[in-house]
């Protein structure tokens, strides 16, 4: 991986270093998942749900899409989502609906980028 | 002594990301297997439970998640034997509650930082390998223990034996006498209703208490012990003391009162010339005062003696004595006894299968 990638990464908003560093070190195999991010479902699913009001199905959707962008050190994404997946653990959709937007910027942009690299 | 070859980890996760991370970081060490679900985990558990190191367990999975998991390993009593680790994004604290009360080792937090994930699990998987071995040692020493008590035990009695013996000898008796009184008194016992309640353990016991049944012959004088013929009344009340005189002598060896086998052979010594009638001594006990195992060494002491030749008579043909003790030529015993005794007497001339035909050297 290039310098120029991993700058662009991090402007993403992805920790490389801790990312290769749960991949020990492992790059291409980091990259592998790294890319097959934009491929993930989970978030058009948590999109869905909210969208149907199903709280149950947004949090299980934002959790499982915590998880993953926790093992690819995604912090730009993780930043908003946490908190989003406390309100949903409380069944707050009101409140997770309000940090809908600026968790769909940070999607955007990593998977824009992704994209672009793959 | 480290077999890492043979070191095995499940990792449990839907998630592939997951297993690849957890794989990339355990490969090195350890023979990895994956399963993409609660019940895919369950099915290699069952098929490689004896060589699993460690088990990997995500808790949030479709179908049969990893706290039901975890539920079925207890039950298996797996958990005892193969060290479980949650794998979890959730610090929810009635699930960890529960995983550790299941009888998790650890609980390692998503996202897995590595240094930290391995330390945690090669040190528990380590210590389930200590106590594996421990355990097999801590077997083998206790086994070698058993053998030696038993190598002991052996001993005793062959000391026992030698001493029983050598009294024998002293009144011309060849130690056959000895072994034979044993072998017969054990088979009626074994093989017949009379030994009914009785463990073989005690059986065993009782075996021994048949050997020390004439110890107190130490005490008579080798002139009682080796006439030939009739003993005067005055002779006879000396020779019949050989009974309280063993009872004494056993009663005197600290190592036998604290042996199994004492309460045994101290009554059999005491008893073993009473009769169910009352007639014998030295306490003329009647019926079933006198202990069943003790009826039985009286009766193989008197049907030996007949068939075996004495200073003071020949030897008996087996069917001859059987039949004396069954018409109460010999005093009366137990009835039960008798008729037990009349179904296996045919059995006890294999005891007697020896050159001299039954008789003693002298």
């Amino acid at each position: 991986m290039d310098e120029a990638t991993k700058r662009s990464l991090a402007q993403a908003g992805v920790d490389v270093d801790e990312a290769l560093e749960r991949f020990m070190g492992n790059e291409s195999l980091m990259l592998k998942f790294l890319l097959r991010f934009p491929a993930d479902e989970n978030f058009s699913h948590l999109r869905q749900a909210m969208a149907a009001g199903d709280a149950a199905g947004a949090f299980a959707a934002a959790h499982t899409l915590k998880g993953v962008a926790g093992n690819l050190s995604l912090k730009g994404l993780c930043q908003p989502l946490h908190p989003l997946v406390e309100d949903l653990r409380g069944g707050n959709l009101a409140a997770a609906a309000e940090k809908m937007p600026a968790l769909e910027a940070a999607y955007t942009q990593i998977t824009d980028l992704l994209a672009q690299l793959a | 002594m480290n077999h890492s070859a043979a070191k095995t980890i499940l990792i449990v996760d839907d998630e592939a990301i997951n297993r690849a991370i957890l794989s990339n970081i355990f490969g090195p060490e350890y023979e990895i297997l994956e399963a993409e679900d609660g019940q895919e985990g369950l099915d290699r558990i069952e098929e490689h439970s004896d060589r699993l190191s460690a088990i990997l367990l995500d808790v949030v999975m479709p179908h049969v998640n990893g706290i039901q998991v975890l539920r079925r390993l207890n039950q298996a009593g797996l958990t005892q034997s193969i060290p479980v680790f949650l794998i979890t994004a959730d610090e929810a604290s009635s699930t960890m509650r529960e995983a550790y009360e299941l009888g998790v080792m650890d609980v390692i937090f998503k996202p897995v930082v590595p240094y930290m994930v391995r330390r945690r699990v090669n040190s528990v998987v380590e210590l389930f390998q200590a106590r594996r071995r421990l355990g097999a040692e801590v077997e083998r020493q206790r086994e070698e223990l058993l053998l030696q008590a038993q190598q002991l035990a052996e001993m005793g009695m062959g000391m026992v034996e030698a001493l029983s013996t050598a009294i024998e000898f002293r009144s011309d008796e060849s130690g056959e006498h000895v072994r034979r009184i044993h072998d017969i008194t054990c088979l009626l016992l074994r093989d017949t209703p009379l030994g009914e309640g009785l463990t073989e353990a005690q059986i065993k016991l009782i075996g021994i208490g048949a050997i020390t049944h004439d110890v107190g012959k130490i005490s008579i004088p080798d002139a009682i012990l080796n006439k030939p013929g009739r003993l005067t009344a005055e002779e006879f009340e000396l020779m019949k003391t050989h009974t309280l005189r063993g009872a004494e002598l056993l009663a005197r060896i600290p190592q036998m009162r604290e042996h199994a086998a004492y309460q045994y052979a101290y009554d059999i010594a005491l008893h073993h010339h009473e009769r169910w009638d009352g007639g014998g001594y030295p306490h003329h006990l009647v019926g079933d005062a006198i202990p069943i195992w003790t009826q039985v060494v009286s009766l193989a002491d008197v049907y030996d003696a007949l068939v075996s030749k004495r200073c003071y008579k020949d030897a008996l043909a087996a069917e001859t004595a059987r039949d004396m003790i069954l018409e109460g030529q010999c005093g009366t015993f137990n009835p039960k006894l008798l008729e037990c005794f009349r179904q296996v007497e045919p059995r006890l001339r294999q005891f007697y299968n020896t050159a001299q035909g039954g008789q003693d050297h002298g």
